[in-house]
């Protein structure tokens, strides 16, 4: 592989312990993906950081980063950590606060914003062509299929690593003849949009190649979220097309293939439906919310009083409490549970509960994985009436 | 076959002929990957399967497996993408790519074969 004098010195340790090992894990894995050079990034975003998924290897890792000298050399945000920053709320466990400070204390010493957002495009939304590393398999997507922006599914160490030396290896995404689309996925009519995360999950499962797929163009911003970030979990899909939506230039369309999702392929993705009583736990924000889901939520608990069969979870990034700070009251005042700075999926809970119903498919795949919990998957407006009406 | 992290690799083999996400289907602490059927040990033996999704977390999970001492002593895959890859580089897991997956995957189940032995650099992987 080709290094610049810098990235040389870099490897060599001239700038220290820390660059070197991120630089020596980059050029091997750019080297086993026949990588030539190195390319510059504006902006890496850190998965990989919650005490409760990485364990106390996974924090000493990154603490020996922070130790030897690491610093941030590009703009460098942070997913979600296993703990609640915000204090409203009972359904997340946040007795691994400890453990959990000291990865945020590493990371943030290593100058890396502590948003706690699995959508880092919150922040700053990435202009197409800029090349990115990023972790978090559904920002990836989202930062690929909705922005244009180029950047690989890299494993939490590559996008720490990327943060500390400012490059990542020139492969995969990031070279334009390799962001081509080959099959085209299209939708039975009979399928519901508020089911789109178990369509998400079946083509995740289903489809190996990058598609096309023109019916999430009639998706709102948080159901195309949604979509993409289940196709992220279930499968590896880095990437998607949404013809009109994706920006030009940024794939290549080569239709070799066409598939139809069919109502029968995603009802095993769908869930089972529970008996009455069980007790509820309603779910939305996986990814994170927006505003405008935020809104939507405040919106529809209107007609209702408090809570009745379980409890609604929402997860939201940390800086929404203050920035939507009328809203989020609004919200506490149905009831309704906010954490803030992390989410089920990568957290424990602190009780049981019969089933788990939410509009997002990646909370579905890692819930039923991880916590080995029934899931139900529904549109927005049926996961509030699942605990309130 | 083509090697992506090298290194030597023998042993007993297992068999997971799907693609796994790190995240959710493997245990780290006992070593052990959850299919819908069943859970399966990996721990010192040599891990052939599809290749990685789901979450990026999973270079932390493969690293995590080493630490405990549970991780398997090599990997055999259809594709790597970089969570995979990552993993294996800071946990120095030997990964190797098999080219004819489908073809090897049926072989070591219509033969029975349950050991396989790759010597590093040497191109070729034998299976018995």
């Amino acid at each position: 592989m080709y290094l610049t004098p810098e990235q040389e010195a870099m490897l060599k340790g001239e700038y220290g312990w820390s660059t070197a090992k991120a630089m020596e894990i980059i050029v091997k894995v750019g080297e086993s993906l026949g990588a030539e050079n190195l390319v510059k990034i504006v902006h890496a975003h850190i998965s990989g950081v919650s005490f409760s998924n990485i364990g106390e290897h996974g924090t000493r890792f990154i603490r020996d980063f922070y130790e030897k000298g690491g610093r941030a050399r590009v703009y460098t945000t942070i997913n979600p950590g296993c703990v609640d920053y915000s204090g409203l709320q009972s359904i997340i466990d946040n007795s691994l606060i400890n453990a959990q400070k000291d990865i945020d204390n590493a990371l943030v010493k290593m100058g890396f914003n502590p948003v706690f957002t699995c959508i880092p495009y919150w922040y700053r939304p990435p202009s197409p062509g800029e090349h990115l590393a990023w972790g978090e398999s559904s920002a990836v997507i989202f930062a690929n299929t909705f922005y244009g922006g180029y950047t690989n599914r890299e494993g939490g160490p590559i996008a720490l690593a990327a943060a500390i030396t400012g490059y990542t290896y020139n492969a995969g995404l990031h070279l334009s003849e390799n962001r081509r689309a080959t099959v085209l996925v299209t939708t039975a009519p009979d399928i519901d949009r508020q089911v789109i995360g178990a369509v998400g999950l079946w083509i995740g499962d289903n489809i190996r190649e990058i598609t096309v797929i023109p019916f999430a163009k009639h998706l709102t911003f948080p159901e195309l979220k949604i979509l993409l970030a289940s196709m992220a979990a279930s499968g590896s899909h880095a990437m998607s097309v949404v013809p009109g939506l994706t920006p030009r230039g940024t794939y290549i369309e080569e239709i070799e293939e066409k598939i139809v999702v069919e109502k029968n392929d995603i009802d095993k993705y769908i869930g089972d439906e529970y008996p009455r009583g069980s007790l509820v736990l309603g779910y939305v924000g996986c990814p994170h919310t927006t505003l405008m889901e935020l809104m939507e939520v405040a919106r529809l608990l209107e007609r209702y009083g408090s809570p009745r069969k379980g409890r609604l979870l929402l997860t939201i990034p940390v800086e929404y409490t203050e920035r939507y700070r009328l809203l989020i009251n609004r919200l506490k005042s149905k009831g309704v549970e906010i954490a803030a700075g992390t989410c089920p999926v990568v957290s424990r809970l602190r009780r049981k509960y019969d089933v788990v119903v939410t509009n997002s498919g990646k909370a579905a795949f890692y819930l039923r994985k991880i916590h080995g919990l029934k899931v139900r998957i529904t549109g927005l407006r049926e996961v509030i009436e699942s605990v309130y009406a | 076959m083509k090697p992506v992290v090298d290194g030597d690799c023998e042993g007993e083999v297992v068999l997971v002929d799907q693609y796994m996400s790190f995240l959710g289907e493997v245990d780290p602490v006992r070593g052990i990957v959850k299919t819908e059927k069943e859970e399966i040990s990996v721990e010192g033996k040599i891990l052939v399967f599809k290749g990685s999704r789901g979450s990026t977390v999973g270079s932390y999970v493969i690293y995590a497996m080493k630490q405990y001492g549970r991780s398997p002593l090599c990997m055999l895959v259809k594709e790597v993408e970089p969570i995979l890859i990552a993993g294996c580089v800071i946990a120095e897991i030997p990964l190797l790519v098999v080219e004819e997956y489908d073809d090897f995957a049926g072989t070591l189940k219509n033969k029975n074969h349950r050991y396989v032995r790759y010597t590093r650099g040497s191109g070729i992987l034998y299976a018995w």
